[in-house]
């Protein structure tokens, strides 16, 4: 469908589009964010510095962003996708050569007033040119192996520059979302079923191979698989995040030891307790009763997302609308599974809670998109 | 998929009949295909929304499922599974009675290998020969290229020794830390202390397990991570324990003894203040038990705790003790003492003829066997037994040292009339020197029950009474008369009124045939002020020999007491004793009338 179909009148325009944002949406945004401030600041020991400020003036400058993606008509976006996306790659270029090195990686670009991570642009452009590739693209050619494999070549481009940084966690987040958006875009099932089958062979393969002449892997990577699956064995070193985690919800407790009262993040125990664990200060000081509670509010944000896409008729303000949704489902879901030691420590942070700047603005302004879309639809 | 025709021909000719635009149909049929087509993508995209739906679902339950898990769970502190990792390596210390350190724990480290990591074993090997000379160059070549993958090389390492290992800078070499029992005086008090080992060693930290003296006697309380940060507070003091030390030390060089024992204790409170055996050893580097010569020879041996000895002439208090109690004597009573006196085949006689008779204050005074054993005779073997029971001088005493159960005395087999003259005069019994001095503190103390003690104690001990405070007194008296004008006179020390009384025991022989002719265990037994005593302090010298005159003098008269003198001089005033001028006693004025 081209925008030549729309007709003016069943589509907002001026400043009347404010009316027809997605508020419930909106709100729950603003409720997550504020969880996080209070967060940063019990994990500050009460104090507004270093963390809670700047967070907030993100979270101030994300608003301001999505409300501009938002109010642009939602097929401006769908004729920029090819260039987001080239952008994107671009960008993850360049950190490989001009890239500052943390913690190990080379992830940032200086933007001087602030350090972009274009891995997080990534996700949201990879899934904006692939739903604007499926609108293209007619229904009847999507499941034909040489139009499966272009999505699958997009989607490793950026994959690949992300796993030379090295970064694990943004790169599954890359193929699970890319990959997800091909399922819902309506890709037969059977490709699925495949790469199930072979990536569950692999893992057996790479198993069975342990300790014969032909192991797969290294065996220390053997070793971060042992530590993963019993985190006790080693809990000093590889251990030590997941144990201290675990821990930290136990005191917790169903109902939490209270505001502020957190021992386990307050006393240092925790490592990036302000950014990928701040979870675990939530679930000590709000126990069980708070963490179902942002489990909910994250929930909804799905919830409104997929309502939105399904009442949208234009494929791509859907398919982008629900690729967003996956994206941050796929965010708070790797972030609380590995805190809770159900999936290996990758670092992923929780979506729109965790401290840091890139995954806040990228994601503030992919709802900006949704709710572009939005507005935007066929009425 | 059956594709309906866009412009079937039946229906074009209808619509021509009627005179319609039969483009209409085509058009008509192309949007209900389109219609059709997009009703299919949407029903499928629906299901795909659906199985993707129902995977949120899955991973929000089992998040959730598995926050409410954690928070159920009990949260407990991680205890590594590594090898060695749950061995507790802190110790407590030991203090004297005012808080000084007898010992703590040094950390060092332990040196080990990982060959596999090795860059240069070659180089590693030659270099660590060339820091410890006990190694051998070949024999770590060979287990640094060989098969190991882990070796120790050296348990304990000096910070110097650290640095230059450390300077070889291979990668295959590491330190592990150690906790080392440092006892910071050396071989002060070395057999109260014992020593430590290390018991499991880990790569991480080592067990430090107390090997003997109190280090093991108390080695459960002392690794009892709940108690590391409180000390063990012994009864000893360390200076106290220096200056006994070293004057027995001298003594013993002197008077040529081959061991020598001393113990201070407290007669009420029954504290250890200090003990000493002499030859000794440095408890920091314990010695390996000897495995030729006489056990009770060697350095390790507590003469004082484990030695049992026959006591000789120091028992006799004890008699005149069980007499004085009974009523059957005063001091004053004349004792017949013709010497030699003979029982049966067996024959009795004095050091000297002290004469025909002798008073039973001048028994003592004069050390006489003769007079005692008759005093014993008409005691009885069993009221003898029975007195000595409640002194405590017929089994171990409870002092705390593991070494303690080992100084079990020596009972004759049948306690016959012999038995137990020869007993009234300290043959035919052994009992350790700790057995003596308490025994001593209960004469002295007002007559009740002490047991000896090695830790510090709040107040005297209240034990049972075993002889009036009359007694006591009497018996105070002829011990200070021991000292002042009888076998002991060396053992004067201006302002503290000693009194006490010697034993010079000939040793048994080795091959069990009675007794040595030149071999005196020389004992003497003394309290100070022996007006209101406080402490009791005994010292034993083993063979000693004074040879000053013109014939060796042997007996404790000319031995022990000499250096118990000498003991008392030094400690007194660091007991915090003042010396005073002794009350004259009534009975002075007619003896220098003598």
């Amino acid at each position: 469908m081209s925008y030549l179909e729309y007709t003016v009148k069943t589509v907002p325009s001026g400043i009347r589009k404010v009316l027809y944002l997605n508020w419930p949406l909106l709100l729950l945004l603003i409720a997550v964010a504020s969880v996080g401030f209070l967060m940063l600041y019990s994990v500050a020991g009460g104090s507004f510095s270093p963390w809670v400020e700047p967070q907030m003036k993100r979270f101030a400058l994300g608003l301001v962003a999505m409300f501009i993606v938002a109010l642009v008509p939602i097929w401006f976006w769908r004729n920029m996708a090819a260039v987001a996306y080239l952008v994107s790659l671009a960008l993850l270029l360049m950190v490989e050569f001009f890239g500052v090195t943390g913690m190990g990686a080379q992830r940032w670009i200086d933007l001087g007033f602030m350090r972009l991570q274009p891995s997080e642009l990534a996700k949201v452009t990879l899934v904006m040119f692939l739903a604007a590739y499926y609108d293209w693209l007619p229904m009847k050619k999507v499941s034909h192996p040489f139009w499966v494999a272009v999505p699958l070549f997009l989607i490793m481009l950026p994959t690949f520059l992300v796993l030379t940084q090295p970064d694990l966690g943004t790169a599954l987040l890359l193929v699970f979302g890319g990959g997800g958006l091909m399922f819902v875009a309506g890709v037969h099932w059977g490709y699925f079923a495949a790469v199930i089958a072979s990536g569950v062979g692999l893992v057996v393969a790479v198993f069975q191979s342990r300790g014969t002449s032909w192991q797969l892997l290294k065996d220390y990577q053997y070793r971060r698989i042992d530590t993963f699956l019993d985190p006790a064995q080693d809990p000093l070193n590889a251990g030590y995040h997941i144990t201290q985690a675990k821990i930290a919800l136990g005191s917790g407790g169903w109902t939490g030891r209270g505001f502020m009262q957190g021992t386990q993040s307050r006393l240092n125990f925790l490592p990036e307790k302000h950014t990928d664990f701040i979870f675990t200060t939530l679930a000590e000081e709000f126990g069980f009763i708070g963490g179902i509670s942002l489990l909910g509010l994250y929930a909804l944000i799905i919830v409104f997302c997929v309502a939105s896409a399904l009442s949208n008729k234009d494929r791509f303000a859907s398919l982008l609308t629900l690729g967003v949704a996956l994206t941050f489902f796929l965010y708070f879901a790797v972030n609380m599974s590995m805190v809770m030691g159900l999936a290996p420590v990758v670092g992923v942070p929780l979506p729109l809670v965790s401290y840091g700047g890139s995954a806040m603005l990228v994601l503030m302004a992919a709802f900006g998109l949704v709710q572009s879309a939005h507005i935007h639809k066929p009425r | 998929m059956i594709r309906t025709p866009l412009r079937p021909l039946a229906r074009v000719l209808e619509a021509r009949a009627k005179g319609e635009n039969p483009d209409a149909i085509e058009r008509e049929n192309l949007r209900l295909r389109h219609e059709e087509m997009r009703d299919r993508a949407r029903s499928r995209a629906e299901g795909r929304l659906l199985v993707l739906g129902v995977l949120f679902v899955c991973a929000f339950t089992m998040v959730g499922a598995r926050m409410g898990l954690l928070a159920a769970s009990e949260p407990s502190e991680p205890r590594a599974s590594a090898a060695g990792a749950e061995i507790e390596a802190l110790r407590a210390d030991i203090v004297d009675r005012q808080g000084r350190v007898l010992a703590t724990n040094l950390e060092t480290y332990s040196l080990y290998a990982q060959p596999p990591q090795m860059i240069d074993p070659e180089h590693a090997a030659t270099e660590l020969a060339r820091i410890f000379p006990d190694l051998d160059r070949d024999r770590l070549i060979q287990d640094f290229t060989g098969t190991r993958k882990f070796l120790w090389i050296k348990r304990r390492l000096s910070p110097e020794q650290r640095q230059a290992v450390h300077d070889i800078g291979d990668p295959g070499l590491l330190f592990g830390p150690r906790d080392m029992r440092l006892y910071p005086n050396g071989r002060l008090a070395a057999h109260v202390l014992g020593g430590a080992g290390f018991g499991r060693e880990g790569v991480h930290a080592a067990e430090v397990i107390g090997v003997a003296g109190v280090e093991r006697q108390f080695d459960e309380q002392l690794r009892d991570p709940a108690r590391a940060s409180k000390p063990l507070e012994l009864s000893l003091d360390l200076t106290i324990q220096a200056a006994t030390e070293e004057v027995l030390l001298g003594g013993m060089r002197l008077l040529n003894a081959k061991g020598a024992a001393a113990v201070l204790m407290d007669v009420h409170t029954g504290e250890v203040i200090s003990i000493a055996s002499l030859p000794d050893f440095d408890p920091n580097d314990r010695p390996a038990p000897p495995t030729q010569g006489r056990p009770d020879d060697s350095p390790l041996f507590n003469r004082v705790v484990q030695g049992v000895y026959e006591l000789g002439s120091t028992f006799k208090i004890f008699t005149v003790a069980q007499a004085l109690e009974l009523g059957m004597v005063t001091p004053d009573t004349i004792i017949n003492t013709k010497s030699p006196m003979t029982w049966g085949r067996h024959r009795i006689s004095d050091f000297r003829n002290y004469g025909p008779e002798l008073t039973v204050s001048k028994v003592i005074e004069k050390s006489s066997n003769v007079g005692t054993a008759r005093i014993a005779i008409e005691i009885g073997a069993e009221r003898q037994r029975d007195f000595l029971g409640q002194l405590g001088l017929l089994e171990t005493t409870k002092f705390e040292m593991v070494e303690a159960r080992g100084g079990r005395p020596l009972l004759p087999p049948r306690w016959s009339e012999l038995s137990t003259m020869t007993i009234s005069y300290g043959h035919g019994i052994s009992a350790t020197p700790l057995h003596l001095a308490a025994a001593y503190a209960t004469m002295v103390n007002g007559g009740t029950r002490v047991e000896p003690t090695l830790l510090k104690q709040d107040g005297p001990q209240f034990g049972a009474r075993v002889i009036s405070e009359k007694t006591s007194e009497q018996l105070r008296r002829m011990l200070r008369l021991t000292v002042s004008q009888g076998t002991a006179s060396f053992g004067e020390v201006p302002g503290y009124a000693v009194g006490g009384k010697t034993g010079s025991a000939d040793k048994p022989r080795i091959d069990g045939r009675g007794y040595e002719t030149d071999k005196v265990l020389a004992t003497f037994a003394a309290t100070f002020p022996a007006h209101d005593p406080k402490y009791v302090l005994i010292v034993t010298l083993d063979e000693a020999v004074e040879t000053s005159g013109s014939e060796p003098r042997r007996t404790a008269g000319w031995t022990a007491v000499p250096v118990a003198a000498e003991v008392i001089r030094r400690v007194a005033p660091l007991l915090g004793l003042r010396p005073e001028i002794e009350p004259a006693e009534l009975t002075g004025i007619t003896l220098t009338s003598n």
